[in-house]
C-alpha cells in the first residue's frame, strides 16, 4: 500500500467521524437570556419611554400627596404588585379587553382627580388606583422582550415605576406652598389633556 | 377546584429540577460561591425581602430566625452536597421572596413562628437551588462553603441597615421597597410559570 492510498483512506474514514461528532455536540438554538446588566437596564427604561404609563405614575405620587398620610404611601405600595399581577395576566397569556383605553383613561381620571384636588375615601383611591395599575402592567407585560433576563429586566422595571411615583409625590409635596400648589395642579390638568389626546386617537 | 390548588399543580406541572447557575463573572471555587447569591437575581430578592422583613419586625422577632435561615442554608447545602436532586428550588425562591415582600409592604405584626418558617423555607430553597457548578469535589465544596458565607452575609447587611431604620419615613420606605420585591417576585413567578 503506498503512503498515498493511506493517507486518502485516513481522511475519508475521518470525515463521517468529524460528522459524527459535530452531530454528536450540537446543542438546540435557544434564545438567549440576556445579560443581567441589560435585563435590568431595559426594565428600568421601559416604563420611562412611555409617556401615557409616565404621566400616570406622576400622577399617581401626585394625588398621593394631595391625599396626604397613609394615601400618600399606601397607593405607591399598593400600585407595583397590582401592576405586577396584571403584568402576570399578559405573560401567562390571558387576555384583557381595552388595555390601552384603560391607560389613556386612568391618565384622564388621576390627572382630574390631582387637578381638582379630589379627596375620596382611602379605599376609592385605593380601589381606582389598582384597576388603572391592572390595566399598565398587563401592557408592560405583554411587551415583555423574550430576550431579557426576566428576573432583571422586572426588577429594573418594577424600580422605576417605583421611582415614576417618587418623583410624582416629591412634586405634589410642593403643595405646602401656594405657588407649589398651582403648579402640581397644573401639572394634573397637563396629565389630564394628555389623556384625552391619547383617548382621541384611540377613538 | 380551588385558586391555591390548581396554582399548586400549575407550579408542580412546571416544575424543573434546579441546574447550576454559570459561575458568576466566571469565577469558580470558594470566591464563585460567595459572590453566587449577589449574581442570582432571584435569590437577591428572596434573601433581601427576608432581611428586611426581619429588620422590620426587630426587636419582636428573635434571633432565632437569622440562626434558623443559617441552619436550613447549611442543611441545604449538604443535601446537595449528597447529591440530592431537588426539583422545586426553582420556583420556591421567587415565592419566598414574594411572601417576604408582601409581609413588609403591609406592615403589620406578624407571628414569629410565620417568620421562622418563612427564613427556613428561604435558607433551604436558596441552598437547593445552588448546586455548584464545578469539576472537582474539593471544588463544589469550596463553592458551597462560599455560597454559605455570602447568603449570611448577604441577609446579615439587608436585616442591619433594615433594623437601623426608625423614623417614620424610613419605616414606609421599608414597606414601599417590599412591595417593590413582591411585584418582582410576582413577575419571575409569572415567566417561569410560561417558560
Amino acid at each position: 500500500m503506498s503512503p498515498a492510498i493511506v493517507t486518502d483512506m485516513s481522511v475519508r474514514g475521518i470525515r463521517p467521524f468529524v460528522v459524527f461528532l459535530g452531530v454528536a455536540a450540537a446543542t438546540p438554538a435557544l434564545a438567549h437570556t440576556g445579560s443581567i446588566a441589560g435585563g435590568f437596564i431595559g426594565g428600568l427604561a421601559h416604563p420611562v419611554f412611555g409617556l401615557d404609563h409616565v404621566a400616570a405614575m406622576v400622577a399617581v405620587g401626585l394625588w398621593g400627596a394631595f391625599l396626604g398620610p397613609p394615601a400618600i404611601y399606601l397607593l405607591p405600595v399598593v400600585f407595583p404588585p397590582v401592576m405586577a399581577f396584571g403584568g402576570a395576566l399578559a405573560i401567562l397569556g390571558l387576555p384583557l379587553s381595552g388595555v390601552e383605553f384603560g391607560i389613556a383613561i386612568s391618565a384622564v381620571a388621576l390627572g382630574t382627580m390631582v387637578a381638582l384636588e379630589a379627596k375620596p375615601p382611602l379605599w376609592v383611591a385605593a380601589v381606582l388606583v389598582g384597576a388603572f395599575a391592572i390595566f399598565h402592567g398587563h401592557a408592560h407585560g405583554a411587551e415583555l422582550p423574550p430576550a431579557a433576563d426576566a428576573v432583571a429586566y422586572s426588577a429594573g422595571f418594577v424600580i422605576a415605576t417605583g421611582l415614576l411615583h417618587l418623583a410624582g409625590i416629591a412634586f405634589g409635596l410642593l403643595a405646602r406652598w401656594p405657588a407649589g400648589r398651582f403648579a402640581a395642579r397644573s401639572a394634573g390638568i397637563a396629565i389630564a389633556v394628555l389623556g384625552s389626546i391619547f383617548l382621541g386617537r384611540l377613538v | 377546584m380551588s385558586l391555591g390548588a390548581l396554582a399548586i399543580m400549575m407550579l408542580l406541572a412546571t416544575a424543573s429540577p434546579a441546574l447550576a447557575h454559570p459561575p458568576p463573572l466566571g469565577v469558580t471555587g470558594f470566591f464563585g460561591g460567595l459572590l453566587h447569591p449577589l449574581f442570582v437575581p432571584a435569590h437577591v430578592l428572596a434573601i433581601t425581602g427576608l432581611g428586611i422583613l426581619i429588620g422590620q419586625q426587630m426587636p419582636r422577632w428573635g434571633k432565632a430566625l437569622p440562626l434558623g435561615y443559617a441552619a436550613a442554608l447549611a442543611t441545604g447545602l449538604i443535601a446537595i452536597a449528597l447529591a440530592f436532586v431537588p426539583r422545586y428550588a426553582g420556583e420556591t425562591v421567587p415565592i419566598c421572596a414574594l411572601v417576604a415582600g408582601v409581609l413588609t409592604a403591609w406592615g403589620r405584626r406578624w407571628p414569629e413562628p410565620l417568620g421562622c418558617t418563612l427564613a427556613a423555607a428561604t435558607g433551604l430553597a436558596v441552598a437547593l437551588d445552588s448546586p455548584p457548578d464545578a469539576i472537582s469535589i474539593t471544588e463544589a465544596n469550596l463553592m458551597q462553603f462560599g455560597t454559605f458565607l455570602g447568603a449570611t452575609v448577604l441577609l446579615s447587611l439587608a436585616f442591619g441597615c433594615a433594623f437601623r431604620l426608625e423614623r417614620p419615613w424610613q419605616r414606609v420606605g421599608l414597606r414601599v421597597i417590599g412591595s417593590w420585591i413582591a411585584a418582582s417576585a410576582i413577575l419571575v413567578l409569572a415567566l417561569q410559570l410560561s417558560r
